[in-house]
């Protein structure tokens, strides 16, 4: 038998998390299906909004909006305002959920430090990845954990020479007693921010810190303050070691994501959001351009899920959102197909950083982010997509994945909320 | 300026199978190559050791040197091979007629070829197409080419040999039609050299006939391009081959985890023709497609391309007609004493071409000394004492693996790892340690993250390269190598060699890793954004 919901929200990454905890928020009846943990459990957990248009670096990302084009996903969807609410939605659910994020900097964009060394633009950042009070410090220590293969001190400190706005100031390399056992396994900073939430572990890193803190005003981390109560951990250790921490943006395991998840499954739970795990949408039901249910996939056979409105956050080529064979892409669930080019040569550009076809492959939507087909008509009547399904961006040289998942992903949840 | 008796220009396995012969016989020799080593065709193929089925009926005196090369390397070299046996197999589609004149090609060439029955075969092989006809098992093996011809290096630096990597050779001199020396620039530095020389051998493979354009002759080598496609799956426990006459896309070789399906022939304009089209891969599956029916359901690694150094006399055929047996042209015959080339050929073959040009240069240098390489290990086999204490500093499962890559070195790099605090894995998929890395960095021909990858197979495996590149050049900056690029271009430039093998197969479960590729070093790390806001 088929479950009934107002609204069936599909994926559970950021954008699908915030679509669906703002439609329950309206009073809507919301089910979330999910296949998998959704890619904030590989995200730098901090809030890119634009860091750069057309290969240009932008200090302030609403100012930006307005040179990007009408089909780009902030442009659809009203650009500064939408996207600011929505910036001041999540802050308050942050908050709620036991992180704290840093006010905005001053120019706009934060510069966050990442365990390459590089700075990358990003807008909206916990207070643990504020790297603001690195401007009034002369010295700052880099820290890693032994054994920690992907945190290279002295990497990081050769990049930041390259890097004018350190001109001048000193850094020093520090590595921190590994405090776990390990075989020949990684050990990763999600290892260690979840031993940081122990006792022992807490006591571990304090006092591991403690000659570096008497030394340095700034000390530099990967993320290892803790998972669930990262916010304690680190207002306790700036407070007893009185220095700033700041930790730095690391690759996968993502550290600072699963905190956000955390956060977002916590308010999802307190919404009345019923969400269901493993839940692999396999097809769709469709009569006369409205969707009446989406099926998903279990050991015990199909398992059906009706709503009013749908929102389809499946993500793109990564999640699963969009399916691709030569030549060739389309929607994973209802099967739409996405305009691509027939050779696959001209899909990517031979620079792996150059302007490349996939990178803003994804559904095209109406306003209301409705999906249409190739002579722009309304495809399907209460359908929409939110996140990087969507086409007419692209997340990694724009610097706007995370900014585009909540803003489309809260408008979409909004829309569907007030129908 | 240097002085030496020979000059080899090329570092594939031909010029490095003779710089080891030449040292072996005593003879001086300085081996120029323009890139790292077996940058080309050598590393650029599937790995195949040919046991000349596939030429048994064209062209039955090369299938008769590959059964004979291949039974040699699996001796000497045991280290590089793995003995994996071959079937060829008659497809529905393939003309049975072909079948009773291979048997006896290859009884005539000696090559044990041994019918299956093909319930037998599909017992076997439960991924070939369950409607074949017929099926034989020959004893074809896989070869890391690459380890192969690393180890005749070390094999050969340990004889006296020389070798100088990122050389181009810009000039030869000659004086009253005679050699006299070679003129090369060091890619990397600028910096020009001479090396006097009696003897020069051309052994640049696909390049060969623009080392002689230096010296205005002509030689008939037609670089020919061919596309491979290398999988995540180990779908044949065994090479496949198709029993027809040879065509494209008609070999599978197993190595490791891995498949390699190949290749195409299509003429190249020039011989650095490295990137693999689209268009390839697609027929490339199209023609798999016969004998392993569900090949697109497996994931695609990358997609590479090579050129084939084919001899093409004038007036005779090209491309897959053309012979694949090897040339030696004596330039002396042409005016310019002491000048000689050696192209065509196979992989296989490698060391018996070694042995026919070594015994020509010495004849002319008067040097009586034996060839030995068909009798001495490349590489001496490491001690069981020292496999036990590498077990102390590698994971017990790898060291194998470990010995087998690094040869000679072996040795050197379990000491290395002893004296390290850790020797933490830096690329798991390969099993590449910390203290193998920092080694091979620190050899003079390796002048870059790519120059790893290449000796160690670092980002070769399932991630390829999205893991251990950042962990990786963390390493290198750390233990400060000494590399001309900057900690952020290297890794820029190493993501790019890999992406280059990404993008003709950019549909699937490729795309998605490619996707993560660009979410960890784009969107996470900024290394596209940072290049213009880093000084150098």
């Amino acid at each position: 038998m088929n479950r009934k919901s107002d609204i069936v929200v599909v994926g559970s990454g950021l954008a699908g998390m915030s679509a669906a905890l703002t439609a329950a928020q309206s009073g809507k009846s919301v089910t979330l299906l999910t296949h998998g943990a959704g890619t904030l459990a590989i995200s730098s957990g901090c809030i890119d909004v634009l860091g750069y248009v057309n290969g240009k670096s932008v200090y302030d990302p609403f100012e930006a909006m307005a040179e990007l084009p009408a089909e780009h996903p902030y442009s659809l969807i009203g650009g500064e305002e939408t996207v600011r609410e929505a910036l001041s939605w999540l802050k308050g659910m942050c908050k709620k959920g036991g992180i704290d994020m840093a006010p905005a900097a001053e120019q706009g964009n934060h510069r966050l430090i990442t365990v390459m060394g590089t700075l990358k633009p990003s807008y909206l950042c916990p207070d643990s990845f504020n790297p603001d009070c690195l401007k009034d410090v002369h010295r700052a220590a880099v820290v890693t954990v032994e054994n920690m293969k992907d945190v290279h001190p002295g990497l990081i400190i050769d990049q930041f020479h390259r890097y004018d706005e350190f001109a001048g100031k000193e850094f020093m390399e520090a590595v921190l007693p590994c405090p776990i056992e390990h075989a020949h396994r990684n050990i990763t900073p999600l290892d260690i921010a979840r031993h940081v939430e122990t006792p022992e572990g807490l006591k571990w890193l304090e006092e591991s810190l403690a000659p570096y803190a008497r030394l340095y005003p700034v000390l530099l981390l990967p993320p290892i303050c803790g998972m669930k109560h990262s916010q304690q951990v680190w207002n306790h250790l700036c407070t007893v070691l009185k220095v700033k921490i700041v930790e730095m943006v690391s690759i996968p395991p993502g550290v600072a994501g699963l905190r956000l998840r955390e956060a977002f499954k916590k308010a999802l739970n307190l919404a009345g959001v019923y969400t269901v795990e493993s839940a692999e949408v396999v097809r769709a039901e469709v009569e006369e351009g409205v969707c009446k249910a989406l099926y998903s996939a279990t050991a015990h056979g199909e398992c059906g899920w009706e709503a009013d409105n749908f929102i389809i956050a499946t993500g793109g080529l990564l999640s699963g959102g969009i399916s691709t064979a030569p030549g060739k892409a389309w929607e994973s669930i209802f099967r739409l197909p996405l305009e691509a080019p027939e050779n696959t040569e001209e899909w990517s550009s031979p620079d792996i950083f150059g302007s490349s076809f996939f990178a803003s492959m994804g559904m095209r939507v109406n306003s209301e982010l409705k999906p249409l087909d190739a002579e722009g008509n309304e495809v399907l009547a209460n359908v929409r997509f939110a996140g990087r399904i969507l086409g007419g961006y692209d997340f990694a040289a724009e610097k706007s994945g995370h900014g585009v998942a909540l803003a489309t992903g809260r408008y979409a949840g909004m829309l569907a909320g007030k129908e | 300026m240097k002085h030496t008796t020979v000059v080899i220009i090329g570092g594939g396995a031909t010029g490095i199978g003779i710089l080891r012969d030449l040292s072996m016989r005593g003879v001086k020799a300085v081996l120029l190559e323009q890139g790292g080593i077996a940058s080309g065709a050598s590393s650029r193929f599937h790995g195949l050791l040919h046991s000349g089925g596939r030429y048994a009926v064209k062209d039955n005196e090369a299938a008769k040197e590959c059964i004979e090369e291949n039974m040699i390397l699996r001796r000497i070299g045991r280290e590089c091979v793995e003995e994996s046996e071959g079937f060829f197999v008659l497809s529905q589609q393939d003309d049975p007629a072909y079948e009773k004149p291979w048997v006896e090609a290859c009884a005539k060439a000696g090559i044990k070829a041994e019918p299956v029955d093909v319930k037998e075969a599909l017992r076997l092989e439960p991924n070939l197409d369950p409607t074949i006809k017929a099926v034989y098992r020959v004893p074809d093996s896989s070869v890391d080419g690459f380890r192969l011809v690393w180890h005749n290096a070390m094999s050969a630096r340990r004889y006296g040999g020389e070798m100088l990597t990122h050389h181009e050779v810009i000039g030869i001199d000659q004086e009253g039609g005679k050699v006299k020396g070679v003129r090369a620039r060091n890619l990397v530095t600028g910096e020009e050299i001479r090396i006097s020389c009696d003897i020069v051998v051309n052994a640049a493979g696909s390049w060969a006939a623009k080392v002689v354009e230096l010296v205005g002759l002509e030689v008939g080598v037609q670089p020919d391009r061919g596309t491979l496609v290398a999988f995540n799956h180990r779908f044949t426990s065994r090479v496949i081959n198709r029993l027809h006459m040879s065509s494209d896309g008609d070999i599978f070789v197993p190595h490791g985890s891995i498949t390699i399906l190949g290749t195409t022939s299509f003429h190249a304009d020039r011989p650095d023709a490295h990137e693999a089209p689209t268009e390839d891969v697609l027929k490339l599956l199209d023609i798999g497609e016969v004998l392993i029916p569900n090949l697109r359901s497996y994931r695609i690694l990358r997609a590479f391309a090579g050129t084939r150094p084919l001899y093409v006399a004038k007036g005779s055929a090209a491309g897959r007609a053309a012979s694949r047996g090897f040339h030696i042209s004596d330039h002396g015959e042409e005016g310019l004493d002491g000048m000689f080339s050696i192209f065509g050929g196979k992989f296989t073959t490698y060391r018996l071409m070694a042995e026919k040009m070594c015994d020509l240069v010495c004849a002319k240098l008067g040097v009586h000394a034996e060839c030995r390489t068909a009798i001495e290990p490349i590489i001496e086999s490491p001690s069981p004492a020292m496999l036990e204490k590498a077990t102390k500093y590698f994971p017990v499962h790898s060291v194998p693996l470990v010995a087998n890559r690094l040869g000679d070195a072996f040795p050197i790099v379990v000491e290395r790892a002893a004296a390290m605090k850790s020797n933490p894995l830096l690329c798991e998929c390969e099993m590449v340690s910390r203290a193998e890395i920092e080694y091979v960095a620190s050899d003079p021909s390796s002048q870059s993250m790519t120059d790893v990858r290449l000796r160690t197979r670092l980002g070769m495996g399932t991630c390829q390269g999205t893991y251990c590149s950042l962990r990786t050049i963390g390493a290198l900056t750390e233990c400060r190598m000494p590399f001309p690029l900057s900690p952020a271009d290297n890794l820029r430039d190493f993501l790019q060699e890999r992406w280059k093998g990404l993008r003709p197969a950019l549909w699937g479960l490729q795309a998605r890793e490619m996707e993560l590729g660009r979410a960890v070093y784009a969107a996470t790390l900024n290394i596209d954004g940072a290049k213009d806001e880093q000084k150098i």
